[in-house]
């Protein structure tokens, strides 16, 4: 489980950016939470705060009750994040590459192994796996970027923008995925600024702008408060202006 | 519930068994690295050397081209018996002087004999090119031997008249050549000495760069960061996998040097000096410090670049700056001042070359120049450790 207390963060030689501005929410186990908002909202800051890159200037948050600042290595154990940047190594295999996350988690060389098997099975992607990751397509290094940040089996599971250059079908099987990964009893946050990723698979959703959260509930619970009949409409009228659409 | 360690040096471990992997899988580094560190240094000593031998060759069998020497039978014979192969000159011998094919040509006058037979001095004539260093050495053996013709001739005259010899010749001059064997290879000898030099500063830095900023420039960094490893952890691995390939071609390039000087057709130069397994040890022992400094120094200035392209031109000025440092010792000739020891790459080149001209190194020199090295190693590290952790490594500022 997430909790999000009041978490401030502004950047700048005189913190004039507010990136992060009062945030406080909670994500639960077996439940896959949505970060909704435009570009430069701060979803980005606010997972990195959370998974211990980016301390925070005032509030705090913990996951399954582990501060992330004065406890960040027991929070880097438990999370298994797929951020943005999701550079994988050229010059060596996509099983080497996932092992390398394995070995840094700590896992025993045996439990590696059959975790890396058993994640490749999962992932679909044995015809690739030890190939090295040079030239690999953009479904292929996420899936394995996936792998890797799953190697530990972490309870807790960040994600930041996961669709953003995916193909159709590499989208649905990481949604089918998500899904799983929630049946089993984990606590997923997802950020997005794709209205109907987040509709197809949130069952919360919170919405930032300007760094605050502006709006937090299940989709039908946001379209009631707002008095729109549509998401977006939602959406839209809760930034309180036409910027950042969905694309 | 997967078992774990939460072992430190486990982590440590793994960073530098996935950068060795990595690093030696990169061809591009491999062959620069590799070849230049194996090849380029011998290969430049052995041209050196057979340049060395072809003018202490050029001496030894000198073939002079001369045009009428049938006109001086004295100087004829006396050159004969010093080993001098004559014969005559080609026509445009002047022509083949400018364009170096020969070195130096003798003409006697053709009024030689008349002049004599007057008691007037005859007339011999040199041609060659100064500028050409490779005829330099033929030239002076020339000029030499015509001087001791000159000379004995005259004794002949002088003993005829009954006059000593001695009373034309008042100064006596006596040289003494104090070079040892080992201190006259001095060009082959700083070869060596900076190549070695070189390979401890360089053998890391595509390593390096492409493990700090390659790692930003891939975003690979982020993710890697949000594992349990500690910044610390994170360089202290990275630095053991860089100094690994770092000894590597160090000992690549001595073993070069050392098999191209056993078995190599290397010419007789006459300096014989030492390379020998004990001076291969003591090269190794003594670039220690630099073996392990300078990959530090190389993530740091790595971890500061966001691209290779940009760490690289950072990196341009710090190793101009230290090939610099030997080059100058060279010029300064004098005796190494003994502070020197303690200051990284001058100290280390002060002791190599101690190794080369066969000195013994003493312990405590030796871990005088260790001092200073391993401290700059700590800091360095700390430092690269202090760039991984700092949030705008990530956010690109």
């Amino acid at each position: 489980m997430i909790v999000v207390d009041n978490l401030v963060k502004a950047f700048g030689r005189h913190h004039e950016v507010h990136a992060v501005d009062g945030v406080a929410f909670t994500a639960p186990d077996r439940s896959i939470t949505g970060l909704l908002g435009p570009n430069g909202a701060g979803k980005t800051t606010l997972l990195r705060m959370l998974s211990t890159l980016v301390i925070p200037d005032r509030g705090s948050a913990s996951i399954d009750g582990h501060d992330v600042v004065r406890e960040r290595y027991s929070v880097r154990r438990r999370i298994g994040v797929l951020s943005d940047a999701r550079g994988l190594y050229p010059r060596l295999t996509a099983r080497e590459n996932i092992r390398y996350y394995g070995a840094l988690q700590g896992l025993a060389a045996d439990a590696l192994e059959t975790r890396i098997d058993e994640l490749i099975g999962a992932l679909g992607i044995a015809a690739i796996a030890d190939r090295r990751t040079q030239g690999f397509s953009q479904g292929e290094r996420m899936k394995v970027a996936i792998a890797r940040a799953l190697v530990h089996d972490p309870q807790t599971i960040l994600l930041d923008e996961p669709t953003n250059g995916l193909d159709i079908m590499s989208t649905r099987s990481l949604r089918s995925l998500l899904r799983d990964l929630r049946s089993s009893g984990k606590c997923l946050l997802f950020s997005s600024h794709v209205m109907q990723e987040v509709t197809a698979l949130c069952d919360s959703i919170v919405i930032l702008g300007h760094g605050k959260v502006l709006a937090t509930g299940t989709a039908a619970e946001l379209v009631a408060q707002s008095g729109e009949s549509v998401l977006e409409d939602a959406f839209v009228r809760l930034l309180g202006s036409g910027e950042g659409l969905a694309a | 519930m997967i078992p774990r360690s939460e072992s430190p040096t486990g982590r440590i471990a793994a960073v530098a068994r996935k950068e060795i992997v990595d690093i030696f899988r990169d061809r591009r580094t491999m062959l620069v690295t590799l070849v230049t560190a194996i090849v380029a240094g011998p290969v430049l000593m052995l041209l050196v050397l057979n340049l060395i031998a072809r003018q202490s060759d050029k001496v030894r069998e000198l073939v002079l081209p001369v045009v009428g020497i049938e006109r001086a039978p004295a100087l004829q014979a006396f050159l004969e018996r010093q080993q001098l192969t004559l014969k005559p000159a080609p026509k445009d011998f002047e022509a083949g002087i400018r364009s170096g094919e020969v070195d130096v040509v003798l003409e006697v006058d053709a009024g030689f004999a008349d002049d004599v037979a007057q008691g007037r001095p005859g007339t011999v004539r040199l041609a060659y090119d100064r500028s050409r260093d490779r005829a330099r050495a033929a030239i002076a053996e020339v000029e030499a031997l015509l001087r001791a013709f000159n000379r004995e001739w005259g004794r002949g005259r002088l003993l005829l008249r009954g006059i000593a010899p001695e009373v034309a010749n008042p100064l006596n001059v006596e040289s003494r050549d104090l070079a040892t064997p080992q201190s006259s290879g001095a060009l082959v000898l700083f070869l060596i000495a900076f190549y070695g030099l070189f390979a401890s500063v360089m053998g890391g830095m595509a390593a390096a760069l492409d493990t700090t900023a390659g790692e930003r420039e891939r975003m690979s960094l982020e993710p890697l960061l949000n594992t349990p490893v500690g910044p610390l952890e994170l360089a202290t691995g990275k630095w053991l996998a860089v100094s690994l390939l770092n000894a590597t071609a160090v000992v690549l390039t001595l073993t070069g040097f050392y098999l191209a000087l056993r078995f190599a057709p290397l010419p007789a130069v006459g300096i014989p000096f030492l390379f020998g397994p004990a001076e291969f040890g003591r090269f190794i022992v003594t670039l220690l410090p630099l073996i392990l400094l300078m990959p530090a120094i190389l993530l740091y200035v790595g971890c500061r670049g966001r691209t290779f392209k940009e760490a690289q031109s950072n990196l341009s000025v710090l190793l101009f700056a230290i090939s610099l440092l030997p080059i100058i010792q060279m010029f300064l000739q004098r005796k190494d001042p003994a502070w020197l020891t303690w200051i990284p790459v001058s100290g280390q080149y002060a002791l190599l070359s101690r190794a080369l001209r066969g000195e013994a190194l003493p312990w405590a020199d030796l871990l005088q120049s260790y001092v200073v090295p391993a401290l700059l190693t700590l800091v360095a590290l700390s430092a690269v450790a202090r760039l991984f952790s700092r949030e705008s490594l990530l956010v690109g500022r």
